[in-house]
């Protein structure tokens, strides 16, 4: 039994750092190609790009760093006596949902910062605004590793005190929640911030109006990860007496994560098309804004749903 | 861990001999007295600010006029045209958040949105807000019949929608400035009693990449994604059809 135990623990700690790191390898070297890019077509612009890029990775490896906080804390955290099996399989939940979480922002939040790398080759001129720009909205994509880690920090928390298998459950369901929750909206992100870069590459005079525009549509963009984190912390939070309220959580955890993927999506290609249009005629701004904003709410009815069939199948089951 | 003590906070129950001892009757007194620290730092402030405009133009005159200016630019290109009370509304509700996230630069202190109730209470006060223009633009009873479309059966929904909001507004605050302290305290508990590690910090800056990254850089942005966000809803609510044709006329 003792071997399980063991396994399952550092299963854990390889499977956080490792799933990220994967992931922020990747991303690191598409900035560097894209870099590499733009230096060619702009050669001038040398300084400049090379910082982007230094600076982009740096935040690019945020969500690794988190990551191994992570993985440090459980390894140097953990007295040998106290280790069980339930501890390891609460454990579980910190690992699913750590490293999806990072996973998926690892690879998305390069792309902001390979568009605003060849935006730069663009519009030399302009370098200060697009490194600002590049920044608030790579600082924005992090928001779902956050959300992770908060939650992983509360599983550990709680494992000690798990004492029976639906104790395990429950807190495999919540991590589970969180992690697929933040995959779709996190590639919504992506697929918006890379665009906004372009735009401000094609048309630096609407600079003011995609500023704002950025900022609300990730925040809007965001929504069904934070319906995720609830989920996750309504899970964590309820007590769960018996194996089929464990079971139902379980379910509420799919529910949720797969719920948001297709909304979180969608909300990134809505906002992502109105702040190409902004670019080619910054003049119509307000009408754009407020058209995508409102398709933007309809899409998240989706996510409303599935927010609303979790929270039912969490407190409604006997 | 940290984060789990950081749930528990001390909490006053003055309501505890009637026999009312829910936890929706507690004080978080800690959370409240940050809050009325954040109110007396934001009188001290405007003090100075205050005898600055009296007095001749210069380049602090310049710097607040200017501050002013970016918030006016903003809500008109949001709402459309300058109204004085939803500018003051949302620029007080920025200036506030701001120092509540910021308040932690003093030593001693922490911030009062690191508790849900705060971040709570913000996303009350701003649905309320835009609730109560809404119904003044549109008439009460245009205001419900907007809740049974397109179908009546959509009632409940539309009623879970606009409570979403306040949740998903109130919550995006909350996570990120709690994910901020919990790795700040992380990081300074790591460093803690070893003389070598804490030069080590300060010296090659680390301490300060992560005070300036997750404290003030995440406290300004998530402050001004609520305001905005505040502004659109806002903008949204009030519109009318004649708003909307003077709009393009112009």
């Amino acid at each position: 039994m003792i071997e399980i135990v063991e396994l399952l623990h550092f299963v854990t700690i390889a499977m956080v750092t490792a799933a990220s790191s994967v992931a922020v390898g990747i991303g690191e070297g598409f900035v560097g190609l894209s870099a590499i890019q733009a230096i060619n077509i702009q050669p001038e612009a040398k300084d400049d790009i090379q910082k982007t890029a230094i600076l982009g990775m740096a935040l690019v490896e945020t969500a690794a760093i988190l990551c191994v906080t992570i993985s440090f804390i459980i390894l140097f955290g953990t007295a040998q006596e106290s280790m069980n099996i339930y501890f390891s399989l609460s454990e579980l939940g910190i690992a699913l949902g750590l490293s999806l979480s990072g996973f998926a922002i690892g690879l998305v939040s390069a792309m902001p910062a390979r568009a605003a790398c060849l935006a730069m080759a663009r519009q030399p001129f302009f370098s200060n605004k697009i490194v600002r720009f590049m920044l608030i909205a790579q600082a924005m994509i992090q928001t779902p590793v956050i959300f992770s880690f908060i939650i992983a920090i509360f599983i550990k928390g709680y494992a000690t005190s798990a004492a029976n298998i639906t104790d395990s459950l429950k807190l495999i369901a919540s991590g589970l929640a969180i992690g697929l929750g933040s995959i779709g909206p996190a590639i919504g992100l992506g697929i918006f911030g890379k665009t906004a870069c372009n735009s401000i590459g094609m048309n630096r005079k609407s600079y003011g109006k995609i500023f704002t525009f950025t900022l609300i549509s990730e925040g809007i963009i965001e929504t069904p990860i934070i319906f995720a984190f609830l989920v996750s912390f309504l899970i964590i939070l309820y007590p769960a007496p018996t194996l089929l309220i464990a079971i139902a959580m379980l379910a509420a955890a799919f529910c949720v994560g797969l719920g948001t993927f297709g909304p979180g999506i969608g909300l990134g290609r809505i906002a992502a098309s109105a702040c190409h249009q902004i670019a080619k005629d910054p003049e119509k701004y307000s009408m754009l804004s407020k058209v995508s904003i409102l398709a933007q709410s309809i899409a998240s009815t989706a996510a409303i749903y599935a927010l609303i069939v979790a929270m039912l199948l969490i407190t409604f089951t006997k | 861990m940290g984060g789990l003590e950081l749930l528990h906070e001390p909490r006053w129950n003055p309501l505890s001999r009637f026999g009312l001892t829910h936890s929706f009757f507690n004080i978080d007194y800690q959370t409240v007295m940050q809050t009325w620290i954040v109110l007396l730092a934001l009188v001290l402030l405007l003090i100075p600010i205050y005898i600055i405009l009296k007095r001749k133009p210069g380049i602090v005159h310049f710097m607040i006029t200017s501050f002013v200016n970016y918030f006016v630019n903003l809500c008109n290109q949001s709402i459309g045209r300058f109204i004085f009370k939803h500018f003051a509304f949302v620029t007080s509700l920025f200036i506030f958040i701001l120092m509540c996230n910021l308040i932690s630069i003093i030593p001693g202190l922490e911030e009062p949105t690191k508790n849900i109730n705060t971040t709570l209470a913000f996303g009350l006060v701003s649905f309320l807000y835009i609730n109560y223009y809404s119904i003044k633009t549109h008439g009460a009873w245009e205001y419900i019949k907007e809740y049974f479309r397109p179908i009546p059966v959509m009632f409940p929904l539309n009623v879970v929608g606009k409570i979403a909001n306040i949740l998903s507004i109130s919550f995006r605050l909350f996570g990120n400035i709690f994910g901020g302290v919990i790795i700040g305290q992380i990081w300074f508990n790591a460093i803690g009693g070893s003389i070598i590690f804490e030069t080590v910090g300060i010296l090659t800056g680390i301490n300060l990449i992560i005070t300036g990254f997750f404290g003030l850089f995440e406290g300004l942005l998530q402050a001004f994604v609520f305001m905005m966000l505040t502004v659109t809803y806002l903008a949204i609510e009030i519109q009318t059809e004649q708003s909307q044709q003077s709009e393009e006329t112009t």
